[in-house]
């Protein structure tokens, strides 16, 4: 949402930044404003230079998402009853019945989709938080890595689909029934939250470096 | 747009407080936070309580997929299924609900379902899809939770909490219940049995029902079961009758119960009922009689207990306390050496005995150890006279050896017995001789003496010879019977029997009772020299009779002559015809099967008579013999005395014949003259008509059928006989021949009357001798002889009503009556 046109600088050389040349751009549209400017003409976005609450959020969502992000892999996601026969699967667990079964492109995607990308999803955003923390100019490895994140976040949604749309589709009393478990509110509370912490991040915090000689 | 500068460095210099700095956002993961561990929480809470249910075997049973039910709700999960530490049972731990799990308490009872297929129908069939699964039943109090249960490997038969009552029945056998049975009360399914267990010492088969509410309240003292399992056929005068209670409980068996009365005493805790096998027998048993309630107790018999099965009784002056419950050997120690004996056991209901109810085994055994200590003996005694069968009776008696109660810890206590006297036998014996001695012989005897009577006056004519000819005939017939070779083997049987009659006497010449015969052959003796001295007198007697002969009686003889002359004009043909005919009739009766299959019926029973008297000789028949004969030796003794007045008479016969015959000779010719002018032809035909009445009788279909019932009258006699043999009736006979010897003591007693009747007898001849003097007056005697006549002709009349008699009831014949 933010590729502006400056993810192609080279980070060798000192950039010169919006905030630099005293201009604040719109983080929806990119229209850029001189500084002072209240909110986008264009799309009404209120505009600020730097969020500077920006990282509380993304720690705090990240947080969030990290601590459901456990029961959503403790409880069970689905809730299979066939003739009779009542099974809970837990994520994990599913991917290893995968595996089990033969499946193992199924469970690639899945352990990927559930297990992989939320994962990956964590660290990258702690890691570019903790980055802007630490002051260093980001490069556009980074830019790159928060475009991912941001682009990736919502695919980890395809468990919750699937559960959703197996609860809704199979429900042939006691032949077959399958039910959403407590994980899957979890993990997509989860993928919500990460998404939320996400776009919490104000990317162009990746380009400030701290003033020489004092910390941020 | 301003000029560009540079931008203000945010110069704020302090940094504010963290606290300050914090954004609203911060609220999310705690919340987030706070939601999981709520989350968690939750479910740890919910998680539920753990428990340990051990099973033989967990067939079909999932860790984390079989449920826990409750009344087909589930209500918990089976999380582990490992071993108990020696590997002897399944332990199954199952997780159940918060809100159930205080209601399990230590009763619960769990059970595996499984799909099952039984007589009572088809249960569990969804767990054939779903996999197995196990039910929980527990009352709906909270209570106590206990953790650890012990699975059942059937569904119990009453659910905890059921109202209801469980009742234990006992029985002997077994076979014909099933778990599951049910138990009706005048056809209606109230209830259901359990699984028959063994009682602890293995005589009885115990088994538990439950009677649902509110037919428990039916239960009472009063209340019987039998078992009506199978069905029944059963013959009767309304036809052939099938009787089954109902299907399933021919399959499975069935139990029935039902109150012999209203209002019976409520159940003390720990009744067992008893299980009848027929609905008869449960009925008849006002009292409970059979295992439930019996104390066990022994019996030694040194004597045979042939007859004695069990299921005997067991009887107490006549009322019935007990049963049979088995017989068997036992070698037992002795001081001569190990002997085997005869152990019975029986089974004695102390509340028939008077004792209170529920009264323990215990006392029981104390009350019989104080009833030995008294005098209670145990002894065989028959049923019945000619039946073989035993029973055990317990009686007091004042002069018996002490004994004791023998109680041992291995066995069970054991009576005393005493031989038995068979008292009843000799009582019923008794009453035999009774009513052999109340039969009308008196008025029979009086009957048959004018039949003869008239008979003779019958015989009297000549025409009657003219019937021979049927007779021949008659007799080819006999001696055919006569020449068949049953009857010439009768001879044979007979010598043999006469062989052991020998034997016999020997026996008894052996025994004292040839001294009491010699002693009574000397007053044999003595009454010889009476008569002796009686017959000195008989010279002049001779003499007088002679003269008798010569002179007078050839004159009477010339009347009679006259009088048989009439007689012959009398018509008689008719007589001898109706004769004729029915000793045609005799002929053909003769000739029957049946009367030729008589000889064989004789001789096998001359074949028993043997063997009777085989055992007679066996048995101490022989003693009582000689006291018998010793009785006969004292009546003997009598009769030499009467004897002694014998020559006294003689002499008043002398001085009759004498003096008073020859006037009653003229008499009688007179009389004779007088007869001739009687109308005897009402008489003759008075005769035709009684013997057309007896051909009449004679071939009668139930006479011609008499043989028949002879033969099976014989042959019952013979079944008799063999069964006396076997039943060992001759212990009994010689208990009889005591009687009988008795009676010999009474007939002694009673001989010694004789002299006194002698001394009547001789009054009698001297009276005598005033009659015949009394008759030279000619019209007196005349009509008595009319008048004997005249009774002549009411005889025949008699004959003609015994005929009729007959014919009523040909019966009579053979039962003499």
């Amino acid at each position: 949402m933010s590729g502006d046109g400056m993810a192609n600088v080279e980070r060798a050389q000192p950039v010169l930044t919006a905030r630099a040349a005293g201009l604040v751009g719109c983080a929806e549209c990119g229209h850029v404003y001189p500084r002072g400017t209240p909110q986008c003409d264009l799309c009404g976005t209120p505009l600020v230079s730097r969020d500077k609450a920006s990282l509380q959020k993304v720690w705090a969502w990240l947080l969030a998402g990290m601590v459901v992000y456990i029961p959503a892999n403790v409880y069970p996601m689905l809730r299979t009853s066939t003739l009779g026969k009542t099974q809970e699967s837990t994520i994990v667990g599913g991917v290893f019945d995968l595996i089990d079964h033969g499946s193992i492109g199924v469970a690639l995607i899945v352990f990927v989709a559930s297990v992989v990308i939320p994962i990956g999803k964590f660290i990258a955003i702690a890691y570019l938080a903790l980055r802007v923390k630490s002051g260093k100019p980001g490069t556009s490895v980074h830019l790159h890595l928060y475009e991912l994140v941001e682009f990736i976040g919502r695919w980890s949604m395809i468990d919750v689909f699937v559960v959703a749309i197996l609860s809704a589709l199979v429900q042939l009393n006691f032949v077959a029934t399958i039910n959403p478990g407590i994980a899957a509110v979890s993990f997509a509370l989860s993928v919500a939250f990460t998404m939320i912490s996400a776009n919490s991040f104000d990317p162009r915090l990746i380009w400030d470096a701290p003033p020489e000689g004092a910390p941020v | 747009m301003t000029e560009p500068t540079p931008a203000d460095m945010n110069v704020t210099p302090p940094k504010k407080s963290v606290l300050r700095n914090l954004s609203f956002v911060w609220v999310i993961p705690f919340l987030a936070l706070a939601v999981s561990l709520g989350i968690a929480w939750q479910s740890f809470a919910d998680r539920g309580t753990l428990i340990e249910i051990s099973f033989e075997n967990a067939s079909g049973v999932v860790a984390g997929e079989t449920t826990l039910r409750y009344r087909e709700v589930v209500v918990g999960t089976v999380e582990d299924v490992g071993f108990s530490s020696d590997l002897g049972r399944v332990i199954v731990s199952v997780r159940v609900d918060n809100d159930v799990a205080p209601f399990i308490d230590a009763e619960a009872l769990f059970w595996v379902v499984r799909p099952e297929v039984s007589a009572r129908g088809i249960s569990g069939l969804s767990t054939v899809l779903s996999g197995v699964y196990i039910e929980g039943a527990w009352d709906n109090e909270p209570a106590a939770e206990a953790r650890d249960f012990i699975g059942m490997s059937s569904p119990p038969l009453t659910q905890p909490g059921r109202p209801g009552k469980r009742i234990t029945l006992a029985t002997d056998d077994g076979t014909t219940i099933s778990n599951g049975s049910p138990v009706l009360f005048r056809g209606v399914e109230v209830g259901r049995l359990e699984t028959p267990r063994l009682s602890a010492d293995g005589r009885t088969v115990m088994v538990d029902a439950f009677i649902d509410a509110p037919h428990d309240a039916r239960l009472t003292q009063a209340t019987r079961f039998w078992d009506t399992s199978g069905f029944k056929l059963s013959f009767g005068t309304s036809g052939f009758a099938v009787d089954f209670d109902s299907l399933a409980s021919l399959v499975t068996g069935g139990v029935q119960f039902d109150n012999l009365y209203d209002d019976g005493d409520p159940l003390p805790p720990g009744y067992v009922f008893n299980l009848y096998e027929e609905e008869e027998d449960a009925r008849r048993n006002t009292l409970v009689r059979g295992p439930a309630q019996g104390v066990p107790f022994s019996i030694q018999f040194s004597e045979s207990v042939n007859g004695l099965e069990a299921g005997d009784d067991v009887t107490y002056q006549g009322l019935e306390v007990g049963v049979v419950t088995e017989l068997r050997s036992r070698v037992i120690e002795s001081q001569f050496g190990p002997e085997l004996s005869l152990l019975v056991n029986v089974s004695i209901d102390p509340q028939r005995m008077g004792l209170e109810a529920g009264t323990t085994p215990e006392e029981t055994v104390d009350f019989f150890r104080f009833a030995v200590d008294s005098g209670m003996r145990a002894r065989l005694a028959t049923e019945s006279l000619l039946s073989s069968d035993l029973r055990i009776e317990l009686v007091v008696l004042d002069d018996v050896a002490p004994a004791r109660l023998r109680e041992d810890d291995n066995d069970l206590p054991r009576l005393p017995s005493v031989e038995s006297n068979l008292s009843d036998f000799t009582a019923t014996a008794e009453g035999v001789l009774e009513r052999i001695n109340a039969l009308p012989i008196e008025e029979v005897m009086q009957r048959a003496i004018s039949l003869m009577d008239s008979v003779e006056a019958l015989a009297r004519n000549e025409d009657l010879q003219r019937m021979p000819g049927s007779a021949v005939a008659l007799l080819d017939d006999t001696r055919a019977i006569v020449g068949s070779e049953a009857i010439q083997s009768i001879p044979a049987q007979l010598d043999a029997a006469v062989t052991d009659l020998t034997d016999l006497v020997a026996e008894v010449r052996e025994g004292g009772a040839v001294a009491s015969l010699n002693s009574a052959l000397a007053r044999l003796d003595e009454a010889m020299v009476g008569i002796n001295e009686a017959s000195r007198q008989a010279p002049a007697l001779t003499q007088n009779l002679t003269k008798l002969t010569e002179e007078e009686i050839p004159a009477v003889l010339a009347e009679l002559q006259g009088v048989a002359e009439t007689a012959q004009t009398l018509e008689l043909e008719g007589l001898v015809g109706s004769a004729t005919q029915t000793l045609n009739r005799i002929d053909a009766l003769i000739a029957q099967d049946a009367v030729q299959g008589i000889p064989d019926a004789v001789s096998a029973a001359i074949d028993d008579v043997r063997e009777v008297v085989a055992d007679v000789r066996a048995e101490g028949a022989v003693q009582t013999l000689g006291s018998s004969l010793r009785n006969l030796d004292r009546a003997m003794a009598d009769i030499s005395t009467a004897t002694q007045d014998a020559p006294a008479v003689t002499r008043n016969l002398r001085q009759i014949t004498e003096t008073d015959i020859p006037d009653l000779l003229a008499e009688i010719d007179a009389v004779a003259t007088k007869a001739q002018e009687l109308e005897l032809q009402a008489l003759v035909d008075s005769a035709t008509g009684t013997l057309n009445r007896v051909d009449a009788l004679v071939g009668s279909d139930e006479t011609l059928d008499l043989p028949g019932t002879l033969n099976d009258a014989l042959t019952e006699m013979r079944l008799a006989l063999a069964e006396l043999r076997a039943g060992g009736v001759v212990e009994n006979l010689n208990a009889t021949l005591q009687s009988a010897s008795d009676a010999a003591g009474s007939v002694a007693q009673s001989v010694e009357d004789l002299p006194q009747l002698t001394a009547r007898l001789e009054r009698l001849v001297a009276e005598t001798e005033t009659v015949i003097t009394s008759y030279g007056e000619r019209s007196d005697f005349s009509t008595q002889t009319l008048s004997a006549l005249r009774e002549v002709q009411s005889a025949a009349k008699a004959i003609s009503n015994l005929a009729r008699e007959i014919e009523r009831s040909p019966n009579s014949l053979i039962f003499g009556r």
